[in-house]
């Protein structure tokens, strides 16, 4: 377990996450919307009776908003006691990877480098090992 | 009607408490046994040894409550000689363990007739305590361990079924709550799929009874995490019987309602402010006995404590007779501790008074006592009850008891809500919150715009008026119909209300409320999420918190302030007119006077009760007042008098006791002639006879000793036996007449002077301005000029002294 990796495309970059971290993956409908929440907060949706916020990292990373489009896969996670979901722009593969967590190398834009945990070589690319748990958390806002 | 129980406990209770003790006990006992063969193995150890001896003292504790004095003596016996090892006055050996062992079989033998019959077998149990009184002996060394006679585990499996009632770890209780609603909601889908797929009429039926069926599940499911509210109370007698002996004061404990029930959790929640309150009632609301007296008031008081379901919400009542809270002390306090300032103080409406009591570190006590008033109080108890959604209401009568509500949700998790259309998306109010609802372009609303903010005015009364839409930051939905368009007339809390405006109303129904994530929270708009039956979540409004998001001021002092005034006032005189005093007379039967007119309840000793001018009357104080009996009570001791109050003067009317103050029926079968008795009313299905004020008020009017001076004043001369004073006084003063006798000293001249014997030697020197009515003692006149009045024609002798003065009211 410890080894295996959920490869996902999030925010317009693919990104290995623990996949003990993780709860499941699923597909959403339209999310119910939530007026007056942080701009990540894409909605809520039940899910086997239990309702789950659906995180948006487009924001986290401090890139504008995506739309929710029904039949988007998402990754189920717990953090706290609640659920929360982050919208996937796609989901590749679970596998074993043997490689090493590194230390990031290189500078980051600053959204990710907040929620990088490491890097990890797979199948000849360099991957983000993110932490799903910092993207229910906004950075302080900048002053738009 | 309630209850009476002094001290008591119903039977419910106790089976309750004593399948609970049942229990218990009996995973203790078999703890016990356990513990001890481990502790004989190594008598050393002293940490085993204190648990046992805590595990005796449980049992002997719950037994001593439950009243079960076979358990509580073997258990004592049993404590006594573990605490002489502990105290190292008696050496652990084998015999010692068998003892205490042999008690701890003959325990569990109890117990299980006790689970059996419902009752303590009776029995002697001398043998077993006996032998473990007596010191060691040393034949007792050579004892077999094996030979310990201990309870094998089903034996226990199979007794604790017989008391028919399991005990479940709570989280387990909620993973079935959650399994069921997922199954709940995976039908809804199902349903969804079966009416789009159209399938056969027989599927659906077959569907059908299996959504039958999971209705029922639910329903069970949520039944189970209930209790009865009985457990709650269940403590409660014992407190009240300790604190009332500590402090020296005889209060009767009641309790009503106890089948009601409630979440579990809640009831956590609720109980240490509701014993909290209780004590408080004993300690600061009930005065001393001597105070009691005083005030008129019965010298036992009434602590009750009541509960009831109305909707989705319990309301527990707990109603003293007490001295109630003086609003006026209330402030006093608040600006000596400094929590105020004079000139706040005088800005303070009634209620807002009463409501300091809420304030932090504020105690009522005038001084701090060993109960409470140590600062610690209503504050703690207002936030544990708000803590769970909760409201504390004070319904004070200074000088006749205190009340108080605490109204709480029956669940944590299930409120009754209202569904509402804003934005194009459903949210979700709680019913509890909401007051009424109307369309907003109904006739009975008036919208405003007033420098840029909204007021809705409905009948006259005047909210502020929050768009929903605005608030949450969106715009209306294209789609929405103007005519939906909805006022919700929210009240979030005590004092404050608002409308709120809302694209549609949808329904309501029973909502299993879950907390929304921190940062939804964080919003202050919502109050949590939802999920009903079409599977879409859908968040609850914070009612409170819109208000400050709005920012906008919902209180409602100084806004329609003379309606609500008036409102109130009339309905304390309804209250006040429509109730019914109920007592239990002399002769034993119940009879009722409407409160209104009873001035108090006096207790008297006999002896105040004296008979003057052929009429009983009672001295009080300093003050006589005429009492409505025949006789002078014979006995000896003390008798109960209702004061009967008409404005001007009082009337006693004695009683045997006070039963109860009720709400007087509508219903009343009037007497046929005028009397003491006006009517009947039925009164929880019995008869009572109804106490026409009017008519005792107009018997005795006349007697008031505090006649105005304008009733002619009429002077006996020459009563030299006592006839004038003792037969003739009254019917004068009955008459309208103040009478005083020959020997009293004349401050004022008689109007007219009655000579009660006819050759009126000392009626001689009265000149001819004051008018003289001589009386005789043979009923012929003794010729046509005769003026003289037989004295027992009391027609005549009233004319007569109406022609001489002109007054009187014959």
């Amino acid at each position: 377990m410890e080894k295996l990796y959920l490869i996902a495309r999030i925010a317009d970059t693919r990104v290995a996450l623990r996949s003990r971290a993780i709860n499941s993956v699923v597909t959403v409908g339209i999310p119910v919307e939530v007026p007056g929440a942080p701009p990540h907060v894409a909605g809520l949706f039940a899910l086997r009776s239990r309702v789950f916020t659906l995180i948006d990292p487009h924001v986290v990373i401090g890139l504008p908003p995506v739309p929710v489009a029904s039949g988007q896969r998402v990754i189920v996670v717990d953090v706290a006691d609640h659920g929360y979901a982050l919208l996937a722009d796609a989901i590749e593969d679970v596998c074993f990877i043997e490689a090493p967590e590194t230390r990031v190398a290189g500078k980051l834009l600053p959204g990710w480098a907040r929620v990088a945990d490491g890097m990890i070589e797979h199948q000849g690319a360099s991957l983000l090992v993110v932490d799903p748990s910092h993207f229910i958390t906004l950075p302080v806002m900048k002053a738009a | 009607m309630v209850q009476l129980q002094f001290l008591g406990r119903t039977g419910t209770v106790i089976d309750d408490l004593l399948n609970d003790f049942l229990a218990e006990t009996a995973e203790i006992l078999a703890d016990a046994g356990g513990a001890l063969v481990a502790w004989e193995a190594d008598p050393t150890d002293r940490a085993q040894l204190d648990a046992i001896f805590r595990l005796v003292h449980t049992i002997k504790g719950s037994s001593g409550f439950l009243a079960l004095p076979r358990v509580t003596a073997l258990s004592h016996a049993a404590e006594d000689a573990l605490d002489q090892v502990r105290r190292g006055n008696r050496t652990a050996n084998a015999a010692l363990v068998t003892r205490v062992l042999a008690i701890i079989d003959r325990l569990h033998t109890l117990c299980t007739a006790l689970g059996r019959g419902g009752f303590e077998p009776s029995g002697d149990d001398g043998d077993v305590i006996a032998a473990l009184a007596e010191q060691d002996s040393p034949s007792d060394t050579g004892y077999d361990v094996a030979g310990v006679p201990l309870r094998r585990d089903d034996d226990f499996q199979s007794e604790l079924q017989s008391w028919r009632s399991i005990r479940v770890p709570l989280p387990l209780l909620d993973s079935v709550m959650t399994g069921v609603t997922d199954i709940v909601l995976a039908r809804n889908e199902f349903a969804r799929m079966l009416r789009e797929s159209g399938a056969s009429p027989t599927v659906i039926a077959s569907f059908d009874r299996l959504s039958d069926s999971i209705a029922g599940m639910r329903q069970s499911v949520s039944q189970m995490r209930m209790q009865r509210i009985d457990k709650l109370f269940a403590p409660l007698p014992r407190i009240v019987r300790d604190l009332a002996q500590d402090m020296g004061k005889k209060i009767a404990f009641q309790t009503s309602g106890g089948e009601v029930e409630l979440d579990r959790e809640m009831m956590e929640n609720i109980r240490d402010p509701l014993i909290h309150i209780v004590r408080n009632a004993i300690d600061h609301g009930i005065e001393a006995l001597e105070d009691r007296v005083a005030a008129g008031k019965d010298i036992t008081a009434t602590i009750s404590v009541s509960a009831r379901q109305s909707g989705n919400q319990i309301e527990i009542e707990i109603r003293d007779d007490g001295r109630g809270i003086s609003p006026d002390a209330l402030v006093a306090k608040a600006i000596a501790s400094r929590a105020i300032t004079a000139a706040e103080a005088r800005t303070l409406s009634a209620k807002d008074k009463l409501e300091l009591v809420f304030r932090p570190g504020f105690s009522t006590a005038a001084k701090v006592t060993e109960v409470s008033g140590r600062g610690v109080g209503m504050d703690i108890v207002k936030a544990n009850v708000e803590k769970i959604g909760g409201v504390v209401e004070l319904r004070n009568d200074e000088g006749r008891g205190l009340t108080i509500l605490l109204r709480v949700p029956m669940t944590l998790t299930i409120i009754s809500g209202l569904m509402v259309r804003a934005a194009g998306q459903y949210f979700a109010i709680p019913r509890g919150a909401v007051r009424e609802i109307l369309l907003e372009n109904g006739d009975t609303v008036r919208i405003d715009r007033v420098g840029g903010g909204e007021l809705a005015t409905v009948r006259g009364e005047q909210y502020p008026l929050l768009r929903l839409e605005t608030v949450l930051g969106r715009e209306a939905s294209d789609d929405d119909d103007v005519d939906d368009r909805a006022l919700v007339i929210v009240r979030p809390g005590q004092g404050q209300s608002y409308a709120l405006s809302v694209a549609a109303i949808h329904d309501h129904e029973e909502l299993v409320i879950k907390p929304a994530a921190p940062m939804i929270m964080a919003t202050g708009l919502y109050a949590g999420t939802t999920l009903p039956d079409n599977g879409r979540p859908v968040l609850l409004l914070d009612v409170q918190g819109l208000v400050a998001a709005a920012a906008i001021d919902a209180t409602e002092t100084g806004r329609n302030h003379d309606q609500m005034a008036a409102a109130e006032a009339q309905a304390n005189a309804a209250r006040n007119a429509a109730q019914l005093l109920l007592f239990r007379d002399t002769n034993g039967r119940v009879r009722g006077v409407r409160l209104s007119v009873i001035e108090r309840v006096e207790e008297i000793p006999a002896s105040a009760l004296f008979e003057s001018a052929g009429h009983v009357q009672a001295q009080i104080g300093d003050e006589i007042f005429p009492v409505h009996t025949a006789n002078l009570p014979e006995a000896e001791g003390s008798l109960k008098l209702l004061r009967l109050f008409d404005g001007q003067s009082v009337l006693c009317y004695p009683i045997a006791e006070v039963i109860d103050i009720v709400r007087l029926p509508d219903a009343v079968q009037p007497s046929a002639a005028p009397g003491l008795i006006a009517g009947v009313v039925l009164v929880s299905g019995e008869p009572v006879e109804l106490i026409d004020p009017f008519w005792l008020m107009a018997q005795y009017a006349a007697l008031d000793g505090d006649a105005a001076p304008n009733q002619p004043l009429c002077r006996l001369a020459d009563d030299d036996d006592g006839w004038g004073s003792n037969f003739l006084a009254p019917i004068l003063r009955n008459a309208g007449y103040r009478v005083v006798s020959g020997d009293d000293a004349a401050d004022e001249a008689p109007d007219v002077l009655l000579c009660l014997t006819e050759d009126g030697a000392s009626c001689a020197h009265v000149g001819d301005e004051i008018p003289v009515i001589r009386l005789r003692s043979a009923v012929a006149a003794a010729g046509p000029d005769d003026e003289t009045v037989y004295r027992y024609d009391r027609q005549a002798l009233l004319d007569a002294l109406a022609r001489r003065v002109g007054g009187g009211r014959a």
